[in-house]
């Protein structure tokens, strides 16, 4: 669903991101970790084909997403690091834009607002103005927003973040049902987060991929003889300071 | 088409669900009014007075409400639309790089252009009911100007090519402002610069005073007040015309690759 090779950007005195090459299959759940400034955001960026790439490609539902963005953009939802919501718009008109933006019919839309409503549990402050929201809601929203359109990727860029725990596990929840249906990709530099929803994890470090497997994958190359639990997370901890600060 | 068209849609829902489209509205219809009543007074003393000067009744054989008041009132119109068009376009992109709503924007299936063309369109909406409003000074006047002595009917079709002149330079502003936005870092640096070349263009005629030659020729081809001057009169010149259409379309053209750009930073 989503295949990346040889992905590179360069800004103009640092390169963020060099030579990334990984594929995701769809319905799959992938954690994008790293340390703060590994390029997880650029990451997303360049599979939403926000950013350009200085080099190296970028398919999406066997699109590229640099020479074909409008096909490429329709099978795409991204939450952006902060949801891009308008302060003077209600949420049920926000979703109802974004619904536009994407293409639907206006005959389609109310259904469509309600239904990513719904799913993201924002159905009771449709007709409150986004600026009157919590962050929770607002993260909420911005969910919602991404799942406009039933997209078949998903882009999360750190979808828990400034969230108190009940929020975070709701959120995950949510997460985790989107799996199979949807194909996602979430960054984090929440390890517990990753470890509780994601089926394969991403490790970025200094612009680079340093590994890409299973949690079970990683547990066997990283741990060996180690019996580790899923519910047990400090072990994803363990492995990471090993990946991002080798000795 | 659909999507130019959900832009437009949601650019009207700011403009007129927060103050800009409003306080600017609410500007030109004040000094509009202001300069409407001072011109109908200026009228009035010389309608008055013509009788008792020799030779009077026939200056009076060449004004009417028209020019006395109408076209003073659209010259001074021109510059206030120079002055607000700023606040109107101001936000339209550098306030979506601001709060980040951008993304949403330029990671949806939409092309730049078509981002750019709703957004215009919106702001053409607001000049637009701004020029209506201004309208109601030469309708009110061909009502209650009925039978005036010395001329009083309201030439529309000079009135229309007024219209057609402020509707022209407004655009030509907001697409230049547009630009700026797009360009600028924030709103307002946005509407600072747009403000700083408008007045340029604006005042360039000015610089025709006194100057000879070449120029001359420079200042007035620059000038955007010049070039209204001939509408104001119920002319409707070509050169006009493309001076503003020209205008728009660099505005347009700088806005639409500046959004493009955004992505290539």
């Amino acid at each position: 669903m989503i295949e990346v090779s040889g992905l590179t950007k360069r800004f103009r005195d640092r390169t963020a991101v060099l030579d990334l090459s990984f594929s995701i299959g769809r319905g799959e759940v992938v954690g994008l970790l790293g340390p703060n400034g590994a390029g997880k955001t650029t990451t997303l960026r360049l599979l939403t084909g926000y950013l350009p790439a200085t080099s190296g490609t970028v398919r999406v539902a066997g699109f590229d997403v640099f020479e074909e963005p409008r096909q490429a953009r329709r099978h795409i939802g991204y939450l952006p690091e902060v949801p891009p919501l308008y302060d003077a718009m209600t949420v049920r008109r926000q979703l109802r834009f974004a619904a536009e933006l994407k293409g639907l019919g206006r005959a389609l839309l109310p259904a469509e607002v309600d239904r990513v409503a719904g799913l993201t549990g924002v159905t009771e402050v449709l007709d409150r103005l986004t600026s009157n929201l919590s962050k929770g809601f607002r993260q909420r929203v911005g969910i919602a927003q991404a799942l406009v359109g039933d997209p078949d990727v998903l882009v999360l860029d750190e979808p828990t973040v400034g969230l108190d725990p009940i929020q975070i596990r709701e959120v995950r929840d949510l997460v985790r049902t989107l799996g199979g249906r949807h194909t996602v990709i979430l960054s984090s530099h929440l390890l517990p987060e990753v470890a509780m929803t994601c089926s394969k994890v991403l490790v970025l470090n200094a612009g680079r991929l340093v590994d890409f497997d299973t949690l079970d994958g990683l547990i066997a190359r990283h741990l060996p003889g180690r019996k580790v639990t899923l519910d047990d997370i400090a072990f994803l901890e363990e492995i990471f300071g090993k990946l991002v600060t080798p000795a | 088409m659909r999507t130019t068209l959900a832009i437009l849609r949601k650019e009207l829902s700011v403009y007129f669900t927060t103050p800009v489209a409003w306080v600017v509205l609410v500007v030109v219809a004040f000094f509009s009014a202001q300069v409407f009543a001072g011109s109908l007074d200026g009228f009035r003393l010389l309608t008055t007075r013509a009788g008792e000067i020799p030779g009077g009744a026939a200056l009076l054989d060449r004004v009417n409400l028209t020019d006395a008041v109408v076209a003073r009132l659209f010259g001074s119109v021109g510059l206030f639309l120079v002055v607000t068009t700023p606040f109107l376009s101001m936000r339209l992109v550098a306030e979506e790089r601001r709060t980040g709503t951008f993304e949403l924007l330029m990671t949806a299936p939409i092309r730049p252009v078509e981002i750019v063309a709703g957004k215009y369109l919106a702001s053409l909406v607001v000049l637009a009911a701004a020029l209506l409003l201004v309208a109601l000074f030469p309708a009110f006047l061909s009502v209650a100007g009925r039978g005036a002595q010395g001329g009083g009917a309201i030439e529309w079709p000079t009135v229309a090519a007024g219209l057609l002149g402020l509707f022209l330079l407004g655009a030509a502003a907001l697409a230049v402002g547009l630009a700026f936005s797009a360009l600028a870092g924030t709103p307002v640096v946005a509407a600072l610069l747009s403000l700083l070349v408008l007045l340029g263009l604006w005042l360039a005629g000015l610089f025709t005073v006194g100057a000879g030659g070449a120029a001359r020729n420079l200042a007035a081809g620059l000038s955007a007040s010049e070039h209204l001057a001939p509408f104001l009169q119920g002319r409707i010149a070509l050169p006009d015309v493309l001076y503003y259409l020209s205008l728009c379309a660099l505005g347009l053209f700088v806005a639409e690759r500046a959004v493009e750009g955004r992505r290539w930073a």
